[in-house]
């Protein structure tokens, strides 16, 4: 029977005097993917800062391995893994002593020699971070994620900077991890990523809940949402997102030329 | 404690790895010290007095480590890994950021005294200098000045809104205190005006206690350098811990 790893009920969460998260609930079990979308500022990765513990809810219920990540933060990360959104190491660290750095965070590391290979990385561990490129530093970032041997793992944006060809590994990856029992939250802006990767969706606009459930269950969502005569089985999930997104002005040529 | 020390062999890399802390603290002194010592000689620091002066310079000197660590290399590390958000990556691990911060004080307060005995060595065999001080005195005079420098640095890490106004801060300090404290040139050539702002200044305090311990100076002497270093200690701690509580760090 599937384990319950993340529990969010009625999450608020208000800073700068913007409120970011505004009653959002949704579970994750072992060996499920969750993606959260969203445009930017929708509140994506404020809600996964609570999960990691990273910020206070301001009220709610967030509970990860049964426990309250603000209360039990050390705890809970011998058994979860962090990509976050921007982070950078220490410039002058090369690529093997951060990965020995951190397989010393934790009691049994993964095996940080097999994964720099996999990763594309064994060529680059004699490297200081500051050298590596951007799909270089996301592949040791992911790397990273994994050293604790999890059964959470938090990704956000994991593909961001990666080329079309290491995006298209990295979901394979993803895939057999999560077969073996580890559930997975991924922010991403990817729809492409979304739609082969995601059991569930988060739906998330200006910090409001819009939609939780099956990838097929946002499809109905979509489609009770515009004209019927516009809706067609077929469309990506990047289409339908797209006819239902808030709509941005895009650059005109009055201001460039 | 196995974790602490591999993260500090890793502090301890990266220090040696910067130039400008790995330079100044532990080549920059040696440096000063003989060319000051090539110029003088370690001759009285006046006719018919006691201390030569090149027995002054050490103590001196010394201090002028406890800068570079204090002022410079360890509010500047502090404030590179909060604006990089590397703290923040440390704290979604389960060894979290007062880990790394701890190992970032030790390592910077472990080069102090590496700085400091490669400075005493170099006295010792250049120059034959006389610690008459005992050791237990100069290392009460050294963690306290050691801790009133840090401590004043944090709290120009909390007070600096970022990078690059943390940097402005550090270099202003320290090179003031560098110049006008006596840790570079002895204070007694400044003209009345520059010894008004130099007895202002913390560092002076710390080279006035550092040159008595060394002269083998009685403690009780110093009550004022030690009660001002004291209380620099608490106020600075107290203030950057109560500035840092208000920062974001996600």
């Amino acid at each position: 029977m599937s384990q319950g790893i993340v529990q969010v009920e009625n999450l608020n969460l208000a800073y700068k005097g913007l409120r970011a998260v505004q009653n959002v609930s949704f579970q994750i079990k072992s060996g499920e993917i969750l993606a959260i979308i969203g445009q930017n500022g929708s509140g994506k990765t404020s809600t996964v800062e609570c999960i990691e513990g990273l910020r206070k809810p301001d009220s709610g219920l967030v509970q990860v391995f049964g426990k309250d990540p603000w209360l039990h933060r050390s705890e809970i990360y011998k058994e979860m893994g962090i990509q976050l959104q921007e982070v950078e190491y220490p410039s002058k660290i090369r690529v093997e002593e951060q990965c020995r750095l951190f397989a010393s965070f934790y009691e049994r590391p993964a095996d940080w020699d097999l994964l720099l290979t996999q990763l594309g990385l064994d060529k680059k561990r004699k490297q200081p971070i500051h050298k590596l490129s951007g799909g270089e530093k996301q592949r040791l970032s992911i790397l990273l994620s994994l050293m604790g041997r999890p059964k959470l793992l938090v990704l956000d944006e994991l593909t961001t900077g990666l080329d079309p060809e290491v995006r298209q590994n990295m979901w394979i990856s993803f895939e057999n991890i999560r077969k073996n029992g580890v559930a997975i939250i991924m922010v991403s802006h990817y729809l492409d990523e979304v739609e082969a990767l995601a059991d569930k969706i988060l739906y998330l606009e200006k910090g409001k809940q819009q939609f939780f459930g099956t990838q097929q269950g946002f499809r109905e969502y979509v489609k009770s949402l515009i004209p019927q005569n516009e809706w067609k089985d077929n469309y990506s999930l990047e289409k339908l997102y797209l006819m239902i997104a808030p709509k941005t002005t895009g650059l005109t040529m009055e201001g460039i030329l | 404690m196995k974790r602490f020390i591999i993260i500090c062999t890793m502090e301890l890399k990266l220090f040696t790895r910067e130039f400008f802390g790995f330079f100044f603290a532990l080549v920059f002194p040696v440096l000063m010290l003989v060319l000051f010592g090539s110029i003088y000689g370690n001759t009285p620091i006046y006719p018919g007095a006691d201390a030569k002066v090149m027995d002054v310079s050490v103590p001196a000197y010394s201090v002028m480590v406890i800068g570079v660590t204090g002022l410079m290399s360890l509010p500047l590390t502090l404030s590179n890994c909060k604006e990089k958000k590397i703290y923040k990556r440390f704290d979604a691990t389960p060894v979290g950021k007062k880990n790394i911060i701890s190992a970032q004080i030790f390592v910077n307060f472990l080069m102090t005294l590496v700085g400091i005995c490669i400075l005493i060595a170099a006295g010792k065999i250049l120059y034959h200098i006389q610690i008459k001080g005992t050791f237990l005195s100069i290392c009460i005079c050294l963690l306290l000045s050691t801790a009133a420098m840090f401590s004043l640095g944090f709290l120009l890490t909390a007070i600096g809104r970022d990078l690059k106004s943390t940097n402005l801060l550090c270099y202003l300090f320290y090179f003031i205190m560098l110049f006008l404290s006596g840790a570079t040139m002895p204070d007694m050539l400044f003209p009345d005006t520059i010894k008004k702002i130099s007895n202002l200044l913390p560092m002076t305090h710390a080279v006035d206690l550092m040159q008595g311990a060394f002269a083998g100076e009685s403690l009780t002497l110093h009550k004022m350098e030690l009660l001002i270093l004291g209380a620099l200690t608490v106020i600075c701690a107290a203030v950057g811990a109560t500035l840092y509580s208000k920062k974001d760090w996600t």
